[in-house]
């Protein structure tokens, strides 16, 4: 467990969409935070509403149509939702910054890479042209691309998937950041380049005590390098756990059909363990616990109410009014 | 970028060939004899028809009279028209008239095109946006020609503000109702493509980026999502460039200019298959030279397409 101090802290999250067919409540009551060298990592499959929190919270969701309802982000004491847009641009893009996953389209194709990354020190450091670009070679050479003094001056498209996604890193970790939100960053990579991306990310954050809020929905990437994890499902937060403990005994039932349905050497020649149904549709989640209807341990009461995060063991939450302690066939 | 400019004009040799043969064709195609034309209902004594029908080779074969045309525009011997005047001269005479007018008229179309483009764009769903949507609809519908006689009667022959046709009053006033149509007509595509470049392009990822970076608006807009809104803005705008000249043919027709596109036309008219195939040719190099501009430009500002 990391102990550094909490630089982001959000609390009761929620975030709605006007869409032609009415308001749909895509993030509902979301709390976590993250601690100075922590990694936290938000899981979750797709429509869960783990990107669309960070954006929210960081003022890049386009509102309208989105809309934070409640909630409180704070990034040391200050709530990056209740302040100005200039303010927030001090932070978000300062202490604050983000990577995304599909680096092709996040980078702007007709200018170089090292201009774009300059442009941080430019805005938020007042660094002349020349100065600016210096520093660009100097970030491109610590995300370890070869040649850096010359590729500063390459577009995007030139460089290869894995090489780029080093490129948004450098720019992230331009001004040095406290907390570096990284939304799904090796998705879009294979899985060698993704191991050393993800290396690569460690490295940094050990080098500069930051906190990392890795969006992901893969249990393997979680594994590997996160501290702590914050499971999503349709838009609540279901379990929230240290990773070692999540994996080795979790709570809720969606995150044990998820570790159920990883591949493994043990389960070589049978068929692979899914969970049963699809997630819900925001525009239809159902009453009550939204995973009650693929949950094999559901029963009447899941209906009546939404479950609230309640704490199981010291450290650990779950939203689940079946687990309401560590089972006991896992406390053995 | 040397190689790539000669490849492209190398290339457009071929296509320039197909091009004049063609136009060369269609004229020669034309129903009536151009001499009897020229002559109304005098009669032309035997021996004078006889005499201009060899000066102008119209009795020979007719790829033997196309590449006679040729010859004289590639060693600029341009000779006469029918009626007897000096082709060359009536170059030099009305080609900056034509130019006076399309630049005008391409200056009103750009400037209103970016202008109102950009500006909903930038605030879409507003009034603005919301207005021009309407009017660029409105004069996309309306037929050119209607245009051009709708303005000659409202504002030369009724309100008087500005000469009916002609070239008396000089330039630029004589030039500027005409300009003004053909910027008016052609703003209408540039401001909506426009409009929904800009618009397309903000919701581009890298947009999202930008505001991650903690950047103003303002940044955003000039430094990021102009830059990439422009490529198909080039792309149109060159494309309208010869579009302009096309309109000039009519415009210069009918506001009684005299310019390229009003020679064009009478030539046409005489079956002066020559000096349609001569203007052709102008038309036809300037329109080739434009692309070069515009994939030299776009190279310039896109490094995804530089050099192919």
């Amino acid at each position: 467990m990391t102990s550094g101090e909490v630089l982001l802290k959000v609390d009761d999250l929620s975030v709605e969409f006007d869409t032609p067919h009415g308001r749909v409540r895509a993030v509902d009551g979301v709390s976590w935070q993250v601690r100075a060298g922590e990694t936290l990592a938000i899981l979750g499959e797709s429509g869960s509403g783990k990107s669309v929190s960070t954006q929210a919270l960081t003022g890049i969701l386009e509102m309208p149509p989105g809309r934070i309802v409640s909630g409180t982000a704070k990034y040391r004491g200050e709530d990056l939702i209740a302040m100005s847009v200039k303010e927030r641009r001090k932070i978000v893009g300062d202490r604050i910054t983000m990577v995304f996953q599909d680096s092709l389209s996040a980078l702007n194709p007709v200018q170089s890479v090292g201009k774009q990354i300059a442009e941080c020190f430019r805005v938020h450091r007042g660094l002349s042209r020349s100065e600016s670009m210096k520093r660009a070679a100097e970030m491109l050479d610590q995300v370890r691309i070869p040649a850096a003094a010359k590729r500063v001056h390459d577009y995007p498209h030139e460089f290869s998937g894995g090489m780029r996604q080093r490129v948004m890193l450098a720019m992230a970790l331009a001004l040095d950041p406290d907390v570096l939100i990284a939304d799904e960053p090796t998705t879009a990579l294979d899985v060698t380049v993704q191991a050393q991306i993800l290396e690569l990310i460690e490295d940094l954050q050990a080098e500069r005590d930051m906190g990392v809020v890795l969006i992901t929905h893969d249990l393997g990437v979680v594994s590997d390098v996160a501290d702590n994890v914050v499971v999503m499902y349709a838009g609540h937060v279901v379990e929230r756990a240290a990773t070692a403990e999540a994996l080795e005994h979790p709570v809720h039932p969606y995150t044990e059909g998820l570790l159920g349905s990883m591949p493994s050497a043990d389960l070589k020649g049978q068929e692979l363990p899914t969970i049963p149904g699809t997630p819900p549709s925001l525009r239809s989640i159902p009453s009550g616990c939204a995973f009650r209807t693929r949950c094999p341990h559901a029963i009447e009461d899941c209906a009546v109410l939404v479950p609230p995060l309640l704490t199981v063991a010291p450290g650990r939450d779950a939203a689940c009014i079946r687990r309401t302690s560590i089972p006991a066939k896992e406390a053995v | 970028m040397t190689g790539f400019v000669l490849r492209r004009v190398l290339a457009a040799v071929p296509i320039g060939l197909i091009v004049t043969l063609g136009v060369f064709a269609l004229v020669f195609a034309m129903p009536g004899d151009p001499l009897r034309e020229l002559a109304g209902d005098k009669p032309i004594p035997a021996a004078v028809l006889a005499a201009k029908r060899a000066q102008f080779h119209l009795d020979d074969p007719f790829i033997v009279q196309y590449l006679l045309s040729m010859k004289d525009i590639l060693t600029g011997n341009f000779g006469t028209t029918f009626a007897g005047a000096d082709i060359a001269a009536q170059l030099q005479l009305r080609i900056p008239v034509t130019l006076k007018l399309a630049t005008m008229g391409l200056v009103i179309q750009w400037i209103a095109g970016l202008l109102f483009g950009l500006y909903a764009g930038f605030k879409r769903n507003g009034v603005v946006d919301r207005v021009l949507l309407l009017a660029t609809l409105f004069i996309l519908a309306v037929p050119l020609l209607v245009v051009y006689f709708a303005a000659q009667y409202v504002f030369g022959v009724e309100l008087k503000w500005l000469p009916v046709s002609g070239i008396a009053h000089g330039y630029p006033l004589s030039y500027l109702l005409p300009a003004v149509c053909i910027g008016l007509t052609g703003f209408a595509g540039l401001a909506r493509l426009t409009r929904t470049s800009i618009v397309e392009t903000a919701n581009a990822d890298f947009v999202k980026t930008a505001r991650a970076k903690g950047l103003g608006e303002q940044r955003i807009l000039w430094g990021h999502v102009l830059p990439n809104a422009l490529l198909p803005m080039v792309t149109y705008m060159g494309v309208e460039v010869g579009g302009i000249f096309a309109g000039a043919l009519l415009a210069e027709s009918i506001f009684n200019l005299p310019g390229l596109g009003q020679f064009m036309f009478q030539a046409i008219k005489l079956k002066e298959g020559g000096v349609v195939v001569l203007l052709s040719t102008l038309a036809f190099v300037m329109f080739i030279a434009i692309n070069l501009l515009v994939d030299i430009v776009y190279g310039a500002i896109d490094p995804r397409v530089r050099n192919v």
